[in-house]
């Protein structure tokens, strides 16, 4: 029961990583990046360089929040700017960059697994049961990521301004907020975030060219259920992760791969507006 | 404009028959290499060129065959069913090939042999597989579950005094394949399996799976994931889990192994070919392959060594049949012996070979280290219709 | 919606119209056959073969193309329904052996799978209030439910390897060659005369505006279903061929990656053109499978690069673009033609039996409320009107007069109360329902379809009386006599083919009452009608307006900010005022009321 217990956590830890980055460019923009795949890619393969150069694992993820900030930003500046009215054209723009991504990273490197050095290793007792350090130290990573996401939302004048832009953009931009700047700023720092899940999550998946597109739809849809909250990210995490947890476990593992995606049809056919409780 | 040179180059050729058959003779003879350049597949990809390669130049270096040279033509099947069919499509009725060759997964080699069929050219399959495809075009100089299973479970149960197992593979015809005949074999033998356990190829989350050994607690895994992703997603999870159970596989490949890193450290391989075989022609090998690609040498392994061997058996049956003609080498295929990297190898057993098989286990450095080796183990009846 | 009540309209001047365009499809399409019949002996094997399978692929973007060119439903989840089709197929065969009649069976079996899931994700999609980004997400959760069920059937359906060595249908490569290419040409030609035709118009209002067609009483969500659920039968059908054909089929046929190829395809053929989708899925595809092999990630990486660039800079994919320039081109050496057959015949309805309940009141409203959470923007509304009255609703901005009207107009808007039109309860019924009731609503903003003509539009206002042809354009819009009134009144009747957006305000509000008129309603409500049109357009609304409400008994609740019009026209005004009716009584009443003066006082006006 324990393990069982703890899969659940970490998973839902995990999920929660992948998608903040999503939640927050969809929450701002109201607009959904499907390149958000493309870009955890590209954090697990800073992973790869900061390998590569023998640098401590750990530098790997500032790293990763650098390239996919970088990446994100041009992004928003070439494609994404012009699309915000057409958020279904968005969609597919973004999904195309995610195909420019993969197909990039594999002409750099080539299409094959790369080796990414774990920051940490091995296991350790929880009442009686090993269990994976590492998937523990992402639960911790997890809470660390929403405290100081939700700090930064409310603390800095730029979270402020941002609060404003998701509420009301008209009335934020009549009060003088510059909401093409904030959402440069929020599509850099979504891209960021989804670069840092990327490197984060090296330890557990393979690193190859399409490495982030198996977690976009998981992530797609907590987003989607969660409106634009990071507590209902939160919550939404544990209840879809701990169904497919225990839908893995009890009913196998092909019916727990669709779980995410055929639960969070049906909850927003019932809730349209998911957990979030606006 | 290559399109354009291809479609000239044949027409010279046409008349150069007409012409006279002395000029036919340079005719090149055109090899058709369906590989896995994306997908699954893909990661071994690199190595089975390079193999090709080498195997075609130093044939072309020793005066091609019948004084004919050796010619490369690749096509991308994609790993998949689909991307074979275009492949296939492609070098048989497009680029008009001689022969096949190809390592593919078995959903792309079952999508390509109505092609072979309908386009009557020989074919050599040179990956190991699940077993039982049969064809009068093919060959296959890869293993089968027959040659390898009973290597390793025996091993574990007389060696390792291990009792219960528990199989994890890719939902697949390999997968399945091998996981099945493995569960039947450790039953016979009175070992005992303690679960079966199959994610789709494209999962990469095996969290259920890791949960469900824990709880059984085996004293040892067998597993059947497929080459790239799946591999390597299992095993990190399974290792970063901290399960303590032996762990066996028969899909890693060695240049896999070295990605992995620590977390390969251990585990046991089954297979006809690591680049730990001490032997002359093993030595060789490697070295003409350094000597080739220097740094960009790719670690050969189980996909690209039986390449090599094909190229090699192919010319050698071409030789003694004296023509490219399909029927013609396809018996000579089933005569011609060539002894390379993995030991002498014939596809004589019902268009199958005997293999010298190994058992390795993945030491510190990321290298094999060869434990066992048991010399022509057969194939079994794979098709006795053949 | 059945074309057995189909109007025959037999005017000889129009029939003579229709012939050449029809003429003029045929004699294209046969063209095109020719070409597919001579294909095979002027290319190599390869290509025929490849092209069977770029044609295959085509027909299911020309399919894609309808639901999100035409009906502006983006789906990602057509790969579902070509694997329905496919997978049929194969366990057919695998597991019946093939014969005739199994093929037969399968493709029957295959289209009712696809046709069954497609109805579960319209159940899901299209009801009355999901976005059209929800509609999306459904279509993208359908593939991976269905890649993961063919998964779950383990050996029985091959998993991830999927089924290969099925006897199928005995045809050669130039069989199949030519079956598919007649194939593809007859459902291209049907799909070109079907969005061609008036019915196809319709499509495209609602992918304009769905809202729109709703208050037109138009049942869009069961239209929407319909279209989706033809789409997915279609694309079963070319899961049938490609299983026949290719005698392999795989999960990643049904997998969100191929859905999000076929609208790369449309995006780059040029979404809602029939003919870029599917000419370009042919170039891409034979292209890809001629350039793949030799540059297989560049090759991918372009397709990328300019799969951007389209829906980025050119929105309409590059059909359009090719075929402006060969206008421009032929604008150049010729004068442009006009078109040959946009004349439109406006002529008059026959009169339906209506059963017109002249006695009692038009319209009830008894206790209506309407809350927002905690915020009540309406409260205890009571008031009646009757045939042939003018009642004006006047209040300042936030007394609630709009949601009054589409707690009117909606029945599913109101929090509490009862609203009867013509002595029937409005109950929960939506707004195509009301309409049906006798309700007509326009809208504040001119809300007409910009990209129809305004003939077109008016036709799209009589489709729930008279339905559309679904082959052909009629040339022919019936109209209630009030409704054409409105036309030659304000001059439309010239404009017929022009685009509504290119209308002047004035003549788009003209244009929304005409359409509203069309509905033959009882009673009618309108939100500013007069807002923001000169003097003499305003001195002409109030006419007809007038006139509407003597002639045709129409009971006309109007929402004015203009007190001097609504002086002119009205016979009672009703004062709202923070969601309550403060007045209710003559013009003159309201006119000299001091509470009404200090009602506008008080917020400001």
């Amino acid at each position: 029961m324990v393990p069982v217990l703890l899969d659940i956590i970490t998973t839902a830890a995990i999920l929660y990583i992948v998608s903040s980055g999503l939640l927050l460019v969809f929450g701002v923009m109201k607009l959904i990046n499907f390149a958000h795949g493309g870009l955890l890619t590209i954090g697990g393969y800073a992973a790869v360089i900061a390998t590569a150069l023998g640098l401590n694992p750990w530098i790997g993820i500032p790293l990763a929040a650098v390239f996919g900030g970088i990446v994100g930003f041009g992004m928003e500046r070439v494609v994404v700017r012009s699309l915000y009215n057409r958020p279904l054209d968005a969609i597919l723009a973004t999904w195309g960059l995610s195909i420019i991504i993969g197909q990039a990273i594999t002409l750099v490197f080539d299409r094959g697994v790369h080796f990414a050095e774990p920051p940490i290793r091995g296991v350790i007792s929880i009442l009686g049961e090993p269990y994976s350090t590492y998937r523990l130290v992402l639960t911790a990573l997890a809470l660390l990521l929403g405290l100081g996401l939700t700090a930064a939302l409310r603390g800095t004048s730029l979270g402020l301004s941002t609060r404003a832009v998701i509420m009301n953009e008209d009335l934020a931009r009549g009060l003088g907020i510059n909401s093409g700047l904030v959402r440069s700023i929020t599509f850099t720092l979504g891209s960021g975030l989804a670069a840092v899940a990327g490197a984060l999550i090296t330890p557990l998946s393979s690193v190859d060219p399409n490495m982030g597109v198996a977690w976009l739809i998981s992530a797609f849809m907590l987003v989607l259920v969660s409106g634009s909250s990071l507590y209902s990210l939160a919550f939404a995490s544990v209840v879809l992760g701990g169904a497919q947890v225990i839908v893995s476990n009890y009913f196998g593992s092909v019916l727990g791969g669709m779980t995410i995606a055929a639960l969070a049809a049906v909850i927003l056919r019932i809730r349209p507006q998911g957990f979030s409780y606006e | 404009m290559k399109m354009l040179m291809q479609k000239i180059s044949v027409l010279l050729a046409v008349t150069a028959l007409w012409t006279g058959a002395a000029v036919a003779e340079d005719k090149p003879i055109v090899l058709g290499f369906p590989l896995g350049l994306s997908g699954a597949n893909s990661i071994t990809a690199p190595a089975v060129i390079q193999a090709t390669e080498l195997a075609v130049s130093e044939i072309n270096g020793a005066g091609g065959v019948l004084g004919r040279k050796l010619v490369i033509e690749l096509a991308d099947s994609a790993s998949s069913a689909a991307g074979a069919q275009k492949a296939y499509d492609s070098l048989v009725y497009q680029k008009k090939v001689d022969v096949i060759i190809s390592s593919e997964p078995s959903a792309a080699r079952n999508a390509g042999l109505p092609i072979i069929t309908r386009g009557k050219i020989p074919y050599i399959y040179t990956s190991f597989y699940e077993g039982g495809s049969c064809n009068k075009y093919q060959h296959i100089n890869g293993w089968v579950p027959q040659q390898v299973v009973s290597l390793m479970v025996d091993y574990f149960m007389k060696d390792q005094s291990a009792k219960t197992f528990f199989l994890v593979g890719n939902d697949y015809a390999f997968g399945r394949g091998m996981l099945g005949y493995t569960n039947k074999y450790i039953t016979e033998k009175g070992g005992k399996v303690l679960g079966e356990e199959y994610n789709p190829i494209d999962a990469n989350d095996w969290t259920a799976i890791i949960s469900k050994i824990r709880d059984a607690n085996p004293d040892v895994i067998i597993t059947s994931t497929a080459a790239g992703a799946p591999n390597v997603t299992f095993t990190k999870q399974f290792r970063a889990a901290g399960l303590t159970a032996k762990y066996g596989s028969y899909a890693l490949d060695e240049g896999t192994a070295k990605t992995l890193g620590p977390d390969a450290e251990g585990i046991y391989l089954g297979g006809s070919y690591y680049t730990s075989i001490k032997s002359e022609k093993n030595a060789q090998f490697i070295k003409a392959l350094n000597d080739k690609f220097g740094a960009e040498a790719k670690t050969p392994n189980e996909l690209s060594v039986p390449q090599y061997d094909a190229i090699y058996s192919y010319a050698l049956a071409v030789k003694k049949a004296g023509t490219t003609d399909t029927d013609a080498v396809v018996k000579a295929l089933s005569e011609v012996t060539f002894d390379g990297p993995r030991g002498a190898v014939q596809m004589s057993k019902q268009r199958h070979a005997p293999l010298t098989m190994y058992l390795a286990q993945v030491n510190a450095q990321g290298d094999t280290t060869i434990i066992k080796s048991h010399p022509n183990v057969d194939p079994g009846e794979q098709c006795p219709n053949l | 919606m059945s074309d057995a009540n189909v109007k025959e309209l037999g005017s000889s001047s129009i029939q003579r119209l229709q012939v050449r365009p029809l003429t003029k499809v045929v004699f294209a399409a046969s063209i095109v056959l020719i070409g597919v019949g001579a294909a095979p002996f002027f290319m190599d094997a390869y290509s025929v073969n490849v092209l069977v399978r770029s044609m295959i692929y085509a027909a299911m973007a020309l399919s894609v193309d309808i639901l999100w060119g035409y009906l502006g439903v983006l789906t990602f989840g057509q790969s579902a329904f070509f694997a329905a089709g496919a997978y049929a197929t194969a366990l057919v065969f695998t597991y019946g052996g093939f014969s005739p009649e199994y093929a037969f069976a399968a493709v029957l079996i295959g289209m009712a799978v696809a046709v069954a899931l497609a109805g579960l994700v319209a159940f899901l999609a299209f009801w009355h209030g999901a976005s059209a980004l929800y509609a999306s997400v459904i279509t993208l959760v359908l593939p991976i439910v269905v890649t993961q069920l063919l998964f779950s059937g383990g050996t029985y359906t091959g998993s991830s390897s999927g089924l290969t060595g099925f006897d199928t249908i005995p045809l050669s490569t130039e069989a199949w060659f030519w079956a598919v290419g007649v194939w593809l040409v007859v459902l291209t030609t049907g799909a070109w005369m079907y969005t061609r035709s008036d019915a196809g118009r319709l499509l495209i209002a609602i992918r304009e505006n769905e809202q729109r067609c709703k208050y037109l009483g138009l049942n869009t969500s069961k239209i929407k279903a319909l279209v989706f659920l033809i789409c997915a039968a279609i694309g079963a059908i070319a899961g049938w061929i490609y299983a026949n054909y290719t005698m392999v089929v795989a999960p990643e046929i049904a997998g969100f990656t191929f859905g999000t190829e076929l609208l790369i395809w449309v995006a780059l053929g040029g979404r809602g053109t029939l003919f870029g989708p599917v000419i370009g899925t042919i170039i891409i595809d034979y292209a890809s499978a001629h350039l793949q092999g030799d540059f297989p990630f560049v090759w991918k990486l372009v397709i990328g690069i300019v799969f951007v660039s389209v829906i980025v800079a050119l929105p309409r994919g590059i059909l359009p673009l090719v075929s402006n320039a060969a206008n421009w081109l032929r604008g150049r050496t010729r004068k442009a033609q006009p078109e040959q057959y946009s004349q439109l015949q406006l002529c008059k309805a026959p009169r339906i039996e209506r059963n017109i309940v002249v006695a009692g009141p038009a319209l009830v409203v008894s206790g209506v409320e309407k809350r927002f959470g905690s915020l009540e923007v309406l409260s205890g509304i009571d008031f009646e009107a009757t045939y042939g009255e003018i009642v004006s609703l006047v209040g300042p901005n936030g007394a609630g007069k709009t949601t009054l009207m589409t707690c009117i107009a909606d029945g599913s808007k109101r929090s509490g109360g009862t609203i009867s039109i013509g002595g029937q309860d409005i109950a929960h019924r939506p707004p195509e329902e009301c309409v049906r009731l006798g309700v007509g609503r326009k809208f504040q903003m001119a809300n007409v379809f910009d990209t129809l003509t305004v003939g077109e539009c008016l036709q799209i206002a009589r489709a729930r009386l008279d339905p559309l042809s679904k082959w052909k354009k009629s040339g022919v819009c019936q109209l209630p006599p009030s409704a054409l009134h409105v036309v030659r009144a304000t001059g439309l009747h010239s404009d017929l083919d022009v685009p509504a957006q290119l209308l002047s305000h004035g003549k788009k509000q003209a244009l929304e009452l005409a359409m509203v008129l069309a509905l033959e309603p009882k009673v009618i409500l309108l939100d500013e009608p007069t807002a923001g049109l000169t003097k003499t357009e305003r001195t002409l609304i109030g006419t007809i307006l007038t006139e509407l409400a003597t002639t045709e008994q129409l009971c006309i609740l109007l929402v004015e900010h203009d007190l001097d019009f609504v002086r002119d026209i009205s016979s009672r005004v009703i004062v709202l005022h923070q969601g309550r009716i403060v007045l209710n009584g003559s013009v003159d009443e309201v006119v000299n009321s001091e509470l009404v003066k200090t009602v506008y006082a008080g917020s400001g006006h």
